[in-house]
């Protein structure tokens, strides 16, 4: 009985300790980010033109840096290149601030950075305009439309989606994707495997490990142009999305100043210039 | 049971319903606008389902027909399902050239009209994806039907392939019904509590991490037993007269114990399909996992061996013993005893490696919760998958720190003794119960302790491999 | 294997001699200094001709003679770095000799092949200072596990045979019980049951005693007292109990820096030492 007792009172004490450790940490943490974003709160609502930065001066972009032709690391290191880098850059230009890049971050993980804030700016990821994003963080307009494709082997003997909707198939995706949407709802009898970038995917397919993998067309094309030039774009779907940039919800000055300035660079003909350094023709 | 063949009947009705528009509909007028198809997004927490009577999204599309404009679709979807509170994001397509077309959007109850600001050509592709709309609760196999306005005036749309949709599981109810408690508001409200311990996402969790659980379990301990018998294999080939074979398991041990078990999970997943070997992915992570234990357990196993004294040996062979009696009599139950803590220990950290498996494609827990987290913005998943983990790791933490305690304990003397039979005194030496109270300070079993004990246990499994003073056999009386 | 090849080219030993002509300078020389009861044409249980041993180049042995008795209880003394221990253990060759030979029941051990060496270790038991029993194993299944691995014996007989014997050391009591779980005394006890529940021709102790408390010392020593008297069991003992030694050797060795100085009848060499070095060692056991 008093073994038992004693052991009672470990257990609640265990849990006394976690709760209090768990409610200091909650404690900091809404402290922190209640601190962080009311600045860009207060300016946001006393004005909606204008708007803060995370440094002054500077505008810093998260992206997942392994999207070529989009956002890419060039081999060997150094700067990220790239049509968005490009954009963000005039962009920046535009707003008379300095652009900086974060370390490659994972796809998934860049939404709910810029929607906690204190880190980046914005995101620029060839991310696709939609609905549910939308309910997380604004968008600007759009910059580019985008289909999606799907790759497999150039000799591969499934490269349809009744071929590839089957169960045993893989199917390689980037986590957090239109790409993966679109596997998990067209192809829903294959397994689909979410995996940090799409590189990885492609590589995957390349050596066998997956049967295809589903990505934004123009970065498929390029690829399978490129660096896999064993695999093929064997289904162009076309969805019609548009790629825009992430903002903060916190933060609609910043939306408003890009969504001028993207404006301005769509009239001078920037994007059109960039487009065609980029994919070779107007999107 | 009830529910299933209520499911049946609607979909044999859906589809003859289907059957008969499309042989009723066909001959009768040329279709001017086609539906190409009709999905909708899984709105199953972690599965791939899509439930009734839960928001989904409806992608919808129709290709726009020679010979007609379109300025109108209306959607109509069966009657309990809903597309009030949806939003519509309209795509008109030329191949893979976007159209610039405005298009207005009115929901009522269960259709969904789409105005277009121009007339949509021949040839295009109208994609519409409504988010936030709800399926009927009873769940079955709906085809989303509708109108079409053009010049010719209004049409009936054929219907679209029909789209699976499951009646609501006990789970999502009881997330439903977690939706609506004060109390899982005012947790969720702080922000630290409704990331990390969201209730209704840890019951979800829970619910669909399990198979990935599974998994790896059943990796692990399909591993592990191999990655025994190549340890003792590659143990004793390190401690082989013969200078190549050391070299061998010297090699194998000094490599995969240099590496990254990530690394060599690349190796093995990228490697082996490049060169032909295609083997199933669960297969290839028991074998990833058992070779990268084996090489630790090799180690483990032969210091395990080589502390055992000389003393054993000698006795064992002054008694006539071959060099494998005395082996498998004497000096591997010896090692067993010796071992188990750390071996425990390197179990543990084998089944929490299971989770770089997921960065290649096993469906493993770290894989599961990675794509909750994923769709669900929420670290709630990853918390669930702690969880997951440590329901197994914490007992056998645990199971490590009572072993030690009874290792310290019968090799310094302190073990229960067995009744003396006949009239015999207790052994009379006062030297082995104070050994025993200095080897045993955590004999007493209480909560506290016990969990403290548990957490630092395999910190201090490394102690039991070396040798002990026992070399005397137990008590050395003569210190 | 260099550096032992090296030794031997420096010691230069002759063939072990013929058994019969062994034997016979054997008695020749062993009948005046052992109390043993000689019969005529005995053979002696062990010969030891000319023994080297060296460790790297530390020579242990220097050309050590010695005869072993059916039945004698030899009580080897000496400073400790004496080269006893390592006389004792190159019986059973726990240690391999440098050069030198060996002969049990005039078989010749040294050079024998690996398994032959195990089948002539079941001959030659062995005491440790350090007891070695096995920790995992009771008291009982300490004494069976030798006569079922080697001797083939069935669970059973093995059972009865390590009672009696566990019995015979006063530990009947105690056969259920881990080593740990004993006291050094007992231990040793129940390792000397170990080793004569295998019927050895020869049973070694090296130094059994020196790593017990004073006051468990007796116990063994009433023990290995038993065996030389009522049992008749050739003992070779190397300690520094100079009572037993006296009470209950039938021959005394004293050696010293890898030598047999002297040795005789247990009164001749405490009482009337020929040797200068084994009057001075025994002064200081004495005083001690």
């Amino acid at each position: 009985m008093k073994r038992e007792d004693r052991r009672f009172i470990g257990i609640v004490a265990c849990i006394v300790c976690a709760l209090t450790a768990a409610l200091a940490i909650a404690g900091c943490s809404s402290g922190s980010g209640s601190s962080s974003t009311t600045t860009a709160a207060s300016s946001a609502s006393a004005d909606t033109s204008s708007y803060t930065t995370v440094e002054s001066g500077k505008l810093i972009v998260a992206s997942d840096l392994a999207y070529p032709p989009l956002e890419s690391v060039p081999d060997g290191g150094g700067d990220p290149v790239g049509f968005d880098v490009d954009l963000m850059n005039a962009l920046a230009g535009k707003l008379g601030l300095t652009c900086e890049y974060l370390p490659a971050q994972k796809f998934d993980s860049i939404v709910p950075t810029i929607k906690q804030g204190g880190k980046a700016d914005v995101g620029c990821s060839s991310f696709t305009i939609t609905d549910e994003r939308k309910e997380e963080i604004d968008f600007t307009d759009s910059y580019m439309d985008s289909n999606q494709g799907l790759v497999t082997k150039s000799d591969a003997t499934a490269t349809t989606v009744d071929a590839l909707n089957v169960a045993g198939k893989q199917i390689a995706v980037q986590s957090g994707t239109t790409g993966e949407e679109w596997a998990q709802e067209n192809l829903p009898n294959a397994t689909v495997v979410p995996l940090d970038d799409a590189i990885q995917a492609m590589t995957g397919v390349q050596t066998g490990l997956y049967d295809a993998c589903v990505a934004d067309l123009p970065v498929m094309k390029y690829l399978c142009n490129n660096s896999y030039t064993d695999l093929k774009v064997s289904i162009e779907i076309p969805t019609g999305e548009q790629y825009g940039i992430v903002v903060s919800k916190d933060n609609p000055g910043l939306t408003a100043a890009l969504n001028t300035a993207l404006q301005e660079l769509k009239d001078d003909g920037t994007i059109d210039s960039l487009e065609e350094k980029w994919f070779g023709s107007t999107m | 049971m009830r529910a299933c063949g209520r499911a049946l009947i609607v979909a044999l009705t859906c589809t003859l319903l289907a059957l008969g528009i499309t042989f009723v509909a066909a001959p009768i007028s040329a279709q001017a606008m086609t539906c190409d198809k009709a999905t909708a997004r899984p709105n199953e927490d972690g599965g791939s389902g899509v439930i009734g009577g839960e928001t989904t999204r409806l992608t919808w599309e129709g290709t726009v027909e020679s010979g007609e404009d379109v300025t109108k679709v209306t959607l109509t979807i069966p009657d309990d399902g809903t597309f009030d509170g949806s939003t519509t994001r309209v795509t008109v397509l030329d191949g893979l050239t976007r159209m610039s077309v405005e298009a207005e959007t009115k929901t009522s109850g269960n259709t969904l009209e789409v105005d277009f600001s121009q007339a949509i050509p021949e040839g295009s592709l109208v994609r519409l994806e409504v988010t936030n709309m709800c399926f009927p609760v009873e769940g079955g196999d709906y085809a989303i039907s509708g109108t079409y306005e053009s010049q010719a005036g209004t049409s009936a749309l054929p219907d679209s392939p029909s789209i699976s949709v499951i009646a609501n599981t006990p789970l999502q109810r009881a997330v439903t019904w977690l939706d609506g408690q004060s109390w899982v508001q005012a947790w969720n409200s702080n922000q630290f509590l409704g990331m990390f311990f969201k209730p209704q996402l840890l019951l979800t969790s829970f619910v669909s991490l399990f198979g990935g659980w599974l998994v790896c379990l059943v990796i692990v301990i399909v591993a592990y037993p191999i990655a025994i018998l190549l340890g003792l294999a590659f143990a004793f080939m390190k401690m082989a007269k013969h200078k190549v074979v050391r070299a061998i398991a010297v090699t194998y041990i000094n490599i995969l114990r240099g590496t990254p078990l990530f690394l060599q999970i690349y190796i093995m997943f990228f490697g082996l399909p490049m060169v032909g070997v295609n083997i199933d992915n669960n297969v290839l992570g028991v074998i990833v996992m058992a070779v990268n234990s084996s090489a630790y357990l090799a180690e483990i196993f032969r210091a395990g061996i080589q502390s055992i004294p000389t003393g054993q040996y000698e006795a064992a062979a002054s008694l006539g013993m071959n060099g494998a009696q005395t082996m498998v009599s004497i000096i591997l139950p010896q090692t067993v005893r010796r071992v188990i803590p750390t071996v425990t220990s390197d179990f543990i950290t084998s089944y929490k490696d299971t989770s770089l498996l997921s960065s290649v494609g096993v469906m493993e827990l770290m894989m599961f919760s990675k794509n909750l987290t994923t769709v669900s913005g929420n670290i709630t998943p990853y918390m669930a998958a702690a969880i997951y983990y440590l329901i197994v790791t914490l007992p056998l933490i645990k199971v490590v720190g009572i072993v030690e305690r009874r290792m310290a304990r019968s090799e310094s003397g302190g073990g229960p003794r067995p009744k003396a039979k006949g009239s015999a005194t207790p052994a009379a030496d006062p030297s082995t119960p104070a050994m025993a109270s200095v080897h045993c300070e955590a004999t007493e079993d209480d909560g506290v302790h016990g969990v403290i004990g548990a957490l630092t246990a395999p910190f201090r499994s490394a102690s039991s491999v070396t040798p002990r003073h026992d070399e005397m056999g137990g008590v050395p009386d003569a210190l | 294997m260099r550096s032992r090849n090296k030794h031997v080219a420096m010691v230069e030993t002759p063939d072990a001699l013929p058994a019969d002509a062994a034997a016979a300078a054997a008695f020749e020389h062993d009948h005046v200094l052992s109390r043993h009861h000689f019969t005529p044409g005995e053979h002696p249980v062990v010969r030891i001709e000319h023994l080297n041993k060296a460790f790297d180049e530390t020579q242990v042995l220097k050309d050590v003679n010695l005869d072993i008795w059916g039945g004698e209880v030899v009580v080897v003394l000496g400073p400790s770095g004496s080269g006893k221990s390592t006389m004792l253990r190159c019986i059973n060759l726990l240690e391999k000799p440098t050069a030198g030979h060996i002969l049990i029941n005039d078989v010749e051990i040294t050079g024998t092949a690996k398994t032959d060496v195990n089948k002539l270790r079941e001959k030659l038991g062995m005491v440790f200072q350090s007891f070695n029993l096995f920790p995992h194993l009771t008291a009982k299944e300490n004494v069976m596990i030798g006569q079922m691995k080697v001797l083939k014996k069935g669970k059973a007989e093995a059972e009865a045979e390590a009672i009696r014997q566990l019995d015979a050391v006063g530990l009947a009591d105690r056969a259920d019980f881990k080593p740990a779980q004993l006291s050094g005394g007992q231990q040793q006890r129940v390792a000397i049951a170990r080793a004569v529940a295998m019927h050895p021709d020869v049973l070694l102790f090296d130094e059994p005693t020196s790593a017990l408390d004073p006051e468990l010392v007796r116990g063994v020593l009433d023990v290995m007292r038993d065996l030389a008297e009522n049992g008749g069991m050739t003992m070779v003992v190397v300690t520094h109990e100079m009572g037993f030694a006296r009470d209950v050797a039938d021959r005394v060795v004293f050696m010293e820096d890898g030598v047999v100085v002297e040795q005789g009848l247990p009164e001749n060499v405490f009482d009337h030492p020929v040797n200068e070095r084994t009057a001075a060692f025994i002064g200081n056991i004495a005083d001690a």
